[in-house]
């Protein structure tokens, strides 16, 4: 599927579903969980608060903040017309107001993820509107050829951050120090953002963001490296120990990763999520971690992989996507463990007609450096 | 100015008690309930992307969730983190407040902010409020089933007169910010290509302790600018660059035009600067200075990125109003960010800034191009 295949669906649903003009909106805050519908209907990954505003036809208009970006914009999306404003609510109004008096049938996604001062002027200004996220999300379901190339390069920067880690970790270097050495590298390889959780112990009880917490020997290193490639994400979840690591770490790790290779396993086409999830703990309960497959201790084995849409959703028992083709997502046992902490091992796995084939080239392996 | 917004905030943000005393904290918070002598507690949410007045109350930068301080009267303040009950630990180092808790959504601060009130005449304070979405928001409201009072006006207000800490603050983001001009300067001079130039600013200010670094860049000699998207081997000239630096949560910025050539539209913009900043005195207009750039621009035209955007206060946010509302006057302590950008809308553009305190009979510079 191509980017213009995606956006012929998108029309055809809202041909189906009586929408005359589709208006998606995001606030500009990039974050790994709130997916982009501006960036699913135009690949434009926006500076500030911007709407794309999608007709059955094809016709797009983009309005962007700041109102200098208006260019860039325009470059990104040469068949759009582009609106360059200080105030996107103002904006999106200015553009909407009089086909919403005349009785155009709009829909909006995105909504629900804006701030408060965005979302109420314009549900005040277009009352009854409906909502278009389950329209614009479900038909970006899976990724298109340029996301999943986009995604394999991400997955490529994330090893490489993931062999400077492991040449440059050494007590005595802050966690910070060591994220903020690491986010730097992997924009040197072309990462344009980076959702990089680092964080170190002796016994982790989750991974964090990083503080400015001194490595120490025996400490346990937690890395969640997510690169954005071309605004698509790829995840490698990797554990370091600074020293040697004890054979009871070892024998841990080992089941974690034989956890996950269940959940890759499972993860077949036709297949709901939940059953991904269900192979891991099945895994883990088998060796009498059963009460630790569930909330505090895990939310969730794995993910979706933004900026644009976050489907398939979550690796969780409750999500009964099915799943398909061309899918990219994460697959992270990330499992507490009373004897260990917490550890993290997942990979990043795109969809095939034979099974989910992982983007990594090396596995998640239990790694140490030198203490 | 408006940047590309990591989707985490990657880099040292721990509270440092040299830096930023409680104290600093308290008088603050005072403030705010001088100004509402009535109030019993003050709600203030912060998320990665919108935090100054969390941050200015708190010190807390939120690096990956939204929080929402809940600061008491009598003094017993909590901060309720997003992530969940496994992210507390990291928020510990941020701030001075101790009773961090995990956020559990709008109807549970509400209630909260009732407990805090119980027995006391007055309306809790909401701040920052904007920023929370809308279901938070709304959950928020009808658990108190009455509406906040808006303080966050007032806070903005206070937040414009800069302790003799917060100026130290300043002098160390501008310290990363003149590292990250220096390097790029230096890497172009050395026939580094467009992002190789950007990457060795953000390094050097990385190495001056930076909590964060944004950067713009042209491509087309300064006529638009835009974020890193990828790597570049482009070597252009001019370059014009934006950075913004950001230490102990105080950002400056900056705006150069660099080139092998003497450019008249680089010159001229950079003498329209100087005496922009001769111009500034404690009690002239804003508008008075902004005019003398519109004056001077002459045989050029106003650069679109800054013709809306000469003066700024800056301080905790970075981005646009109502934050960066330069007032009506400049003002002993305060500190602007003040921008001359040219343009012949062809071939000439050029951007220059200065980072500059008021002071009695003018100003100090903690950065100019």
């Amino acid at each position: 599927m191509n980017f213009q295949e995606r956006l012929a669906d998108i029309r055809a649903r809202m041909r189906d579903e009586k929408v005359a003009l589709l208006v998606g909106m995001h606030d500009g805050a990039h974050f790994i969980e709130k997916p982009n519908p501006v960036m699913v209907l135009s690949s434009f990954k926006s500076l500030g608060p911007a709407a794309a505003l999608l007709a059955p036809d094809g016709a797009m208009t983009l309005v962007v903040t700041p109102h200098w970006d208006a260019e860039r914009a325009a470059q990104c999306c040469p068949d759009a017309r582009v609106v360059g404003v200080d105030d996107v609510a103002e904006g999106v109004l200015g553009e909407v107001e009089g086909r919403a008096a005349a009785g155009t049938a709009i829909a909006t996604a995105g909504l629900r993820f804006l701030p408060y001062d965005i979302a109420s002027h314009l549900t005040f200004a277009l009352p009854g509107v409906r909502s278009a996220d389950k329209l614009v999300f479900d038909a970006a379901r899976a990724k298109t050829a340029d996301e999943i190339a986009s995604a394999r390069e991400a997955t490529r920067i994330a090893e490489r951050g993931y062999e400077h880690l492991i040449a440059i970790a050494r007590p005595g270097m802050s966690e910070d120090e060591l994220a903020v050495e690491l986010k730097w590298f992997m924009k040197t390889l072309g990462a344009e953002d980076n959702f990089l959780l680092l964080c170190a112990g002796p016994h982790n009880r989750a991974v964090q963001p990083s503080t400015g917490r001194k490595l120490e020997t025996g400490d346990i290193i937690l890395a969640e490296i997510t690169p954005s490639y071309r605004g698509q994400l790829a995840q490698i979840c990797r554990t370091v120990v600074l020293g040697k690591p004890s054979q009871q770490l070892s024998d841990k790790y080992e089941l974690v990763v034989r956890a996950m290779d269940a959940g890759i396993k499972a993860a077949v086409p036709g297949v709901a999520m939940a059953t991904v999830c269900r192979a891991i703990n099945t895994v883990l309960e088998a060796e009498g971690y059963g009460e630790y497959c569930y909330p505090p201790h895990i939310r969730r084995r794995g993910h979706g992989l933004g900026f644009g849409s976050i489907r398939p959703g979550d690796v969780a028992l409750d999500n009964i996507t099915m799943l398909e083709r061309d899918m990219v997502f994460m697959i992270h046992p990330n499992q507490y463990l009373p004897e260990t902490g917490y550890l993290l091992c997942g990979e990043p796995v795109l969809l095939t007609e034979h099974g989910a084939e992982p983007l990594t080239q090396q596995k998640a392996a239990l790694a140490a450096v030198a203490g | 100015m408006l940047t590309s917004h990591p989707t985490l905030l990657i880099g040292p943000s721990d509270w440092d008690v040299d830096v930023m005393p409680r104290e600093e904290f308290a008088r603050r918070i005072d403030a705010l309930w001088r100004a509402f002598p009535e109030a019993p507690c003050a709600i203030v949410y912060g998320n990665p992307a919108h935090h100054a007045e969390l941050a200015y109350l708190t010190n807390l930068v939120p690096k990956l969730e939204a929080a929402v301080a809940i600061l008491s009267r009598s003094g017993a303040h909590e901060v309720h983190l997003g992530g969940g009950p496994n992210m507390l630990g990291s928020a510990k180092p941020l701030t001075f407040i101790t009773d961090i808790k995990p956020l559990r959504g709008g109807p549970a601060i509400g209630r909260r902010a009732l407990e805090m009130k119980e027995g006391m005449p007055g309306t809790p304070l909401i701040i920052g409020d904007g920023y929370m979405p809308t279901a938070f928001h709304q959950g928020m409201d009808e658990a108190m089933g009455e509406e906040a009072l808006n303080a966050t006006a007032q806070v903005w207000t206070l937040m414009h007169r800069s302790s003799s800490h917060e100026l130290n603050a300043m002098r160390e983001s501008a310290f990363a910010l003149n590292g990250a001009m220096t390097a790029i300067t230096d890497a172009k001079k050395a026939g580094a290509g467009v992002t190789e130039a950007i990457l060795a600013g953000e390094r050097e200010a990385n190495s001056r302790g930076a909590q964060d670094i944004r950067t713009l860049f042209s491509l087309d000699g300064g006529r638009t600018l835009q974020p890193f998207t990828t790597t570049l081997t482009t070597r252009v000239d001019p370059l014009q660059v934006y950075v913004a630096a950001r230490r102990f949560n105080y950002w400056t910025e900056g705006f150069v035009a660099l080139s092998d050539n003497r450019r008249p539209v680089i010159a001229r913009a950079r003498e329209l600067l100087r005496q922009a900043l001769a111009a500034i005195k404690p009690n002239v207009k804003t508008a008075d200075v902004m005019a003398l750039i519109y004056a001077g621009s002459r045989p050029y035209q106003m650069h679109p990125v800054t013709e809306r955007a000469i003066i700024s206060r800056l301080g905790l946010a970075l981005e646009e109003p109502p934050h960066t509302n330069p007032g009506m006057s400049f003002e002993v302590g305060d500190i602007y960010s003040v921008r001359a950008g040219l343009t012949n809308g062809a071939d000439e553009h050029a951007i220059v800034s200065a980072m500059a305190r008021v002071r009695e009979g003018g100003t100090d510079m903690l950065w100019t191009a």
